[in-house]
């Protein structure tokens, strides 16, 4: 690890030195995730990337006033996903050294510095879809029944950047890369996250339901009749799922899974 | 260097559940005993997969927010983090994984003082009784008993005329123990880690309260805030960390 100072001996800490040292040295500061970090006379600055030119920023000094920031969306809806795009804009984070910058991180996008210097130096470890399905018990046993096919559709749902920012690194299994834009991004994803997992169960269950005379399965008839409402009652009433509620029509990932497994079936010569 | 790793359950769809374990992490920090403090979750981040690589420290305590010993606190958790007993090596870490927190000898305290919070400058004439409302059946089935262990050892106190148990989902049904308690005044204290909708939606709902004090019948019933996000619990915290530190690390021999 070339940017570690040499007596540096956790990875916590060497992470830390060497992410504070590749934002020091960039004169425009760096992009990661949906914030611009740069380093100042005090310290660092942390905002976000589109409030990049804004000086009428709310000010914080406590690295740790990131929790708040990263809590919920701009429109107040709470993020369960992190490196999900949407974080709110209008805030600025001042921290004094390495250290708090680190705790600010860790809020912002939890564990990210660390992946991002062992992926850097090719240490990162990665489990792969099917090896993290083993290990699960309880409601969520039944995604080690979900087919190679159904991985694929969810991780171009739940994992590209449209909807997470992370660089999805895992792949179904050894054998079988996932089919997608893995993300342009600097937070590297080791392993599929709950919220994948959680989204892998619903896929799973979608996968199981027949299809009837119509060609359509009880889920997706749903979903249509849910969109249909939805539009009818007008462009201010649609109320959208939460991010992770996977359970309801107007979720978007699961809208963008019915993309790619639906849409095709109605508009069969696109 | 010595750290705290704080496990939670978290969720998918709110705030609720992993509010109280980022306040009492705040709490510790405060008083400097550790020199981390680090939130993790099961459903949010940092994962557990991943938190121990964020940690600095090489003495590690991981104290479960969890009220029972259950499917999470003796599957769930020591899977995802790697832990193969009460104490880990890690490389050069040294994993303590704590018990969960209600089967601790300071969980009492921790519920008088929701009471005492409840109670305070209110006035009540005729028998009293105390409820302790567990959620019941999980995948595991100790969760009922922590609410027995910690009522039995009110009930040693002799504090109240009466001290009983309810549940959500096992017998015996909250709402029954309720109604058919013998007591003119029914405190009813929720033994849960967090809000959420039950202690907001399903139990108020159920049991017809209308916030803190409700009239029902001759009763009258005062409801509390969840024992776990009671500021002491920070204090139950990091007592359940020191307490691991007694344990001594297996040797196991080098291969
Ligand atoms: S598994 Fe997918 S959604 Fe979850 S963090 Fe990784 S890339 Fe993002």
């Amino acid at each position: 690890m070339s940017e570690a100072p040499p007596e540096v001996s956790s990875l916590a800490a060497a992470s830390r030195e060497a992410f504070a040292a590749w934002v020091a040295a960039s004169a425009e500061g760096r992009l990661f995730g949906q914030i611009l970090i740069r380093r100042c006379s005090s310290g660092y600055s942390l905002r976000h990337a589109e409030d990049a030119g804004e000086s009428n920023l709310e000010a914080h000094e406590d690295p740790r006033s990131a929790r708040e920031i990263a809590k919920l969306t701009e429109r107040g809806e709470y993020r369960p996903l992190k490196s999900s795009p949407n974080l709110r804009r209008g805030w600025e984070i001042r921290v004094s050294d390495s250290v708090e910058l680190a705790v600010a991180m860790s809020y912002l996008y939890p564990a990210g510095i660390v992946h991002w210097h062992l992926h850097r130096g090719g240490r990162l470890g990665i489990t792969n879809f099917r090896e993290n399905a083993t290990r699960q018990s309880g409601l969520y046993k039944r995604v080690q029944r979900l087919s190679d096919r159904g991985v694929q559709d969810a991780a171009r749902a739940c994992c590209e950047d449209a909807v997470c920012l992370k660089k999805t690194l895992w792949d179904v299994d050894e054998r079988t890369p996932l089919e997608m834009r893995r993300g342009d991004g600097e937070i590297p994803c080791p392993e599929p996250c709950s919220v994948f997992i959680s989204f892998a169960r619903r896929v799973r269950l979608f996968e199981r339901e027949e299809r009837d005379e119509t060609g359509l399965s009880v889920s997706e008839k749903e979903d249509l009749a849910a969109l249909i409402e939805a539009a009818a009652s007008g462009a201010g009433e649609v109320e959208f799922a939460r991010e992770a509620e996977f359970e309801k029509p107007l979720n978007e990932r699961r809208m963008r899974y019915r993309r790619l497994t639906l849409v095709p079936r109605l508009r069969p010569e696109e | 260097m010595k750290a705290l790793v704080i496990v939670g359950h978290g969720s998918h769809l709110n705030e609720d559940s992993s509010l109280p374990v980022y306040e009492h992490a705040q709490r510790i920090r405060g008083t400097g005993e550790f020199d981390e403090v680090v939130e993790s979750f099961w459903k949010e981040e940092p994962s557990m997969r991943h938190v121990l690589d964020t940690v600095e420290s090489e003495e590690i305590y991981v104290v479960p927010a969890f009220i029972s010993e259950g499917y999470f606190t003796q599957q769930v958790i020591p899977r995802e983090l790697g832990l193969e007993g009460p104490v880990t090596r890690r490389g050069s870490k040294t994993v303590r994984y704590a018990g969960p927190l209600g089967t601790f000898e300071g969980m009492p305290d921790v519920i008088l003082e929701r009471v005492g919070d409840l109670m305070r400058g209110r006035k009540t004439s005729g028998r009293t009784a105390l409820v302790l409302l567990g959620h019941g059946t999980d995948l595991n089935k100790n969760s009922g008993g922590v609410i027995y262990m910690n009522a039995r050892r009110i009930r040693e106190r002799g504090l109240y005329d009466l001290v009983e148990v309810g549940f959500l989902d096992q017998e015996p049904e909250i709402g029954a123990v309720v109604e058919g308690v013998a007591a003119r005044n029914v405190i009813l204290i929720p033994v849960f880690i967090a809000e959420g909708w039950h202690t907001r939606e399903t139990i108020p709902e159920d049991l017809g309260l209308t916030g803190e004090v409700t009239l029902l019948g001759d009763k009258t019933v005062f409801y509390g805030a969840p024992v776990g996000t009671h500021p002491s619990m920070a204090n139950l915290i990091a007592a359940r960390a020191r307490e691991t530190a007694r344990e001594e690390p297996v040797v196991r021999s080098a291969t």
